[in-house]
């Protein structure tokens, strides 16, 4: 019962944490439908960038982490701008191919900057345990689930209740529309991208003090990010919450009970068996009337 | 007097395919002007032209004097031209309420939208009922009065209306031209692109016969209903 209250705690911390490294997915993938192929290696330059500012720099973690996140922003808009948007309203299949291509070009460009090394992100998270009960987790995972809580929250709140949130919705569902009411679409593309951008680097950033950062682990991150967003029912920010959830409970089960080599193979079961059964995701709003 | 509405000589394409020959036309402040015309004739695109969703190749926009080809669409809107699309184009996942009140995107002044939004549900009771439905699960005649009532939410001088009665039925069309009627009432100069051609003239005083992108007869409505040989051999009966 104990090994079980363990595993179940383990699988809500890393859902959690695979509910961040979607969340910038759930954007641009879920609501602006770019499949975005190199998310994973936006997470990967911003645990690389974390890793540099906190370790070789020397700057202390929440001094480095806005930096992150901000230099993460202006890279997500020069990207939308200058590539993403010669293939708007092309298919997505240009877009998947200017992805992948993108992702392959950082991978190498990071492989020639850091190598292969595992780097970890310095931060002022104690890895002391604390006891829950039955239930062992590090002060610094706590922290960061925090930490993620409170990323999820804001931004369903940015979607759901600003202005920007929105023209962002009022574009991704009718750009025409959108644009004879006065927005400026091509701002909400590129703030939206950036968003995600940033997004996906924090998560880089903050899971590279919990784990490493890595220049070749953007493609499992990627997978594991369409992996929750599909699950979750493209674009719903409770459902990428769940789906991270039912992603990391499910690994950890399996992990704790079942042939340990399957556990990465388990999340794509899952969203096979999510698309013939629902294929919507768990969360979406399919409107009735075509 | 002064037009409030002119174009001169427009010419716009898609890629390499020109749907645009060169447009002439004025409007008068107050009117209500129909756009007849086949299908691909080149009565959307114009419109496109119009509001700044597509840059004319060539010609000239004017909208109370002010050259107005090529602004973006934020700017014509900002001016007072809305333009209610052809589809209606509504936002299906966002609730009626929501639906309108981003028609006042570019008003800043809570009370000015909220006095807004007390006009049109005053207008349109049906979309009161529904102001917490999505969208998108609204009948096509309520969907109809949603993509007016999100453009009147602009409080447009000039409305650019694209076939507001596709789809509808007979009395739901009725109510479009009631509609058309009001706003006229009100001082709002009206351009209707519009299939049904004795619909369209029943509201408009005049109207330009739209035939592969060029203006083939302009005429009263009068004289247009009393020559249907006329109206016939533009529109192919
Ligand atoms: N998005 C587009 N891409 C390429 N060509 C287009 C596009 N939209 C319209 N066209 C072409 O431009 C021409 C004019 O089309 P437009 O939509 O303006 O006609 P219309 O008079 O509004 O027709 P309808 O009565 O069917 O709505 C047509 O030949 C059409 O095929
Ligand atoms: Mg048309």
């Amino acid at each position: 019962m104990d090994l079980f209250l363990q595993l179940l705690a383990n699988g809500l911390v890393n859902g959690t944490f695979y509910a961040l490294s979607a969340l910038g997915l759930t954007l641009v993938f879920g609501l602006m439908r770019v499949v975005n192929f190199a998310h994973g290696e936006f997470y990967v330059i911003g645990g690389l960038a974390g890793w540099a500012l906190t370790n070789a720099v020397g700057l202390h973690f929440f001094l480095a982490l806005p930096i992150v996140i901000l230099g993460m922003g202006v890279f997500g808009l020069l990207i939308d701008r200058f590539l993403i948007e010669r293939v708007r309203d092309q298919g997505p299949e240009t877009g998947i191919l200017l992805t992948i291509g993108l992702s392959i070009f950082i991978v190498n460009t990071a492989l020639l900057v850091v190598g292969t090394a595992p780097l970890k992100v310095v931060s002022p998270f104690l890895n002391r345990p604390i006891f829950i009960g039955p239930v062992v987790v590090t002060q610094a995972r706590l922290f960061t689930v925090a930490l993620c809580a409170v990323l999820i929250l804001a931004v369903h709140l940015l979607v759901q209740r600003t202005t920007l949130g929105r023209a962002m919705r009022a574009t991704f569902q009718d750009a025409t529309a959108a644009r004879l009411v006065g927005i400026r679409t091509r701002h909400v593309y590129g703030l939206t991208f950036a968003l995600g951008s940033a997004l996906a680097g924090t998560a880089g950033m903050l899971l590279g003090s919990i784990y490493v950062a890595q220049a070749t682990i953007g493609g499992i991150v990627s997978l594991k990010a369409f992996v929750v967003v599909i699950l979750g029912g493209m674009g719903s920010f409770a459902g990428a919450i769940v789906g991270g959830l039912v992603l990391g409970l499910v690994e950890a089960i399996w992990g704790g009970y079942g042939p340990s080599g399957y556990v990465d193979a388990v999340g794509f079961a899952l969203v096979i068996v999510m698309l013939l059964v629902r294929p919507y995701g768990l969360f979406s709003k399919q409107v009735e009337r075509a | 007097m002064a037009p409030v509405l002119e174009l001169k000589g427009v010419e716009a394409a898609y890629g390499k395919a020109k749907a645009l020959h060169g447009i002439d036309l004025r409007v008068e402040p107050g009117e209500v002007v129909a756009l007849l015309g086949a299908n691909g004739a080149g009565k959307t695109t114009t419109f496109r032209v119009i509001s700044g969703l597509m840059r004319p190749s060539a010609g000239e926009v004017r909208f109370d004097g002010a050259s107005i080809a090529g602004c973006s669409a934020d700017a014509v809107l900002r001016a007072g031209l809305a333009h209610c699309p052809e589809e209606r184009h509504v936002w299906p996942e966002m609730t009626v309420e929501e639906n309108l009140r981003l028609g006042a995107y570019l008003v800043s002044q809570r009370i000015e939208i909220e006095r807004r939004m007390e006009r049109i549900y005053l207008r349109f009771p049906r979309l009161k009922e529904r102001r917490r439905q999505s969208a998108g699960t609204l009948s096509g005649g309520e969907q109809q009065m949603l993509a007016i009532g999100r453009a009147l939410m602009s409080a447009p001088r000039l409305l650019l209306l694209d076939e507001p009665s596709l789809g509808l039925s007979p009395r739901m069309a009725k109510e479009v031209l009631a509609v058309i009627r009001e706003l006229q009432g009100q001082g709002i100069t009206v351009l209707l692109v519009e299939q049904n051609v004795h619909n369209a003239l029943s509201v408009a005083s005049r109207a330009y016969v739209f035939e592969t992108g060029r203006v083939v007869a302009e005429n009263t409505s009068q004289a247009l209903l009393d020559s249907p040989d006329l109206l016939k051999a533009y529109l192919g009966g």
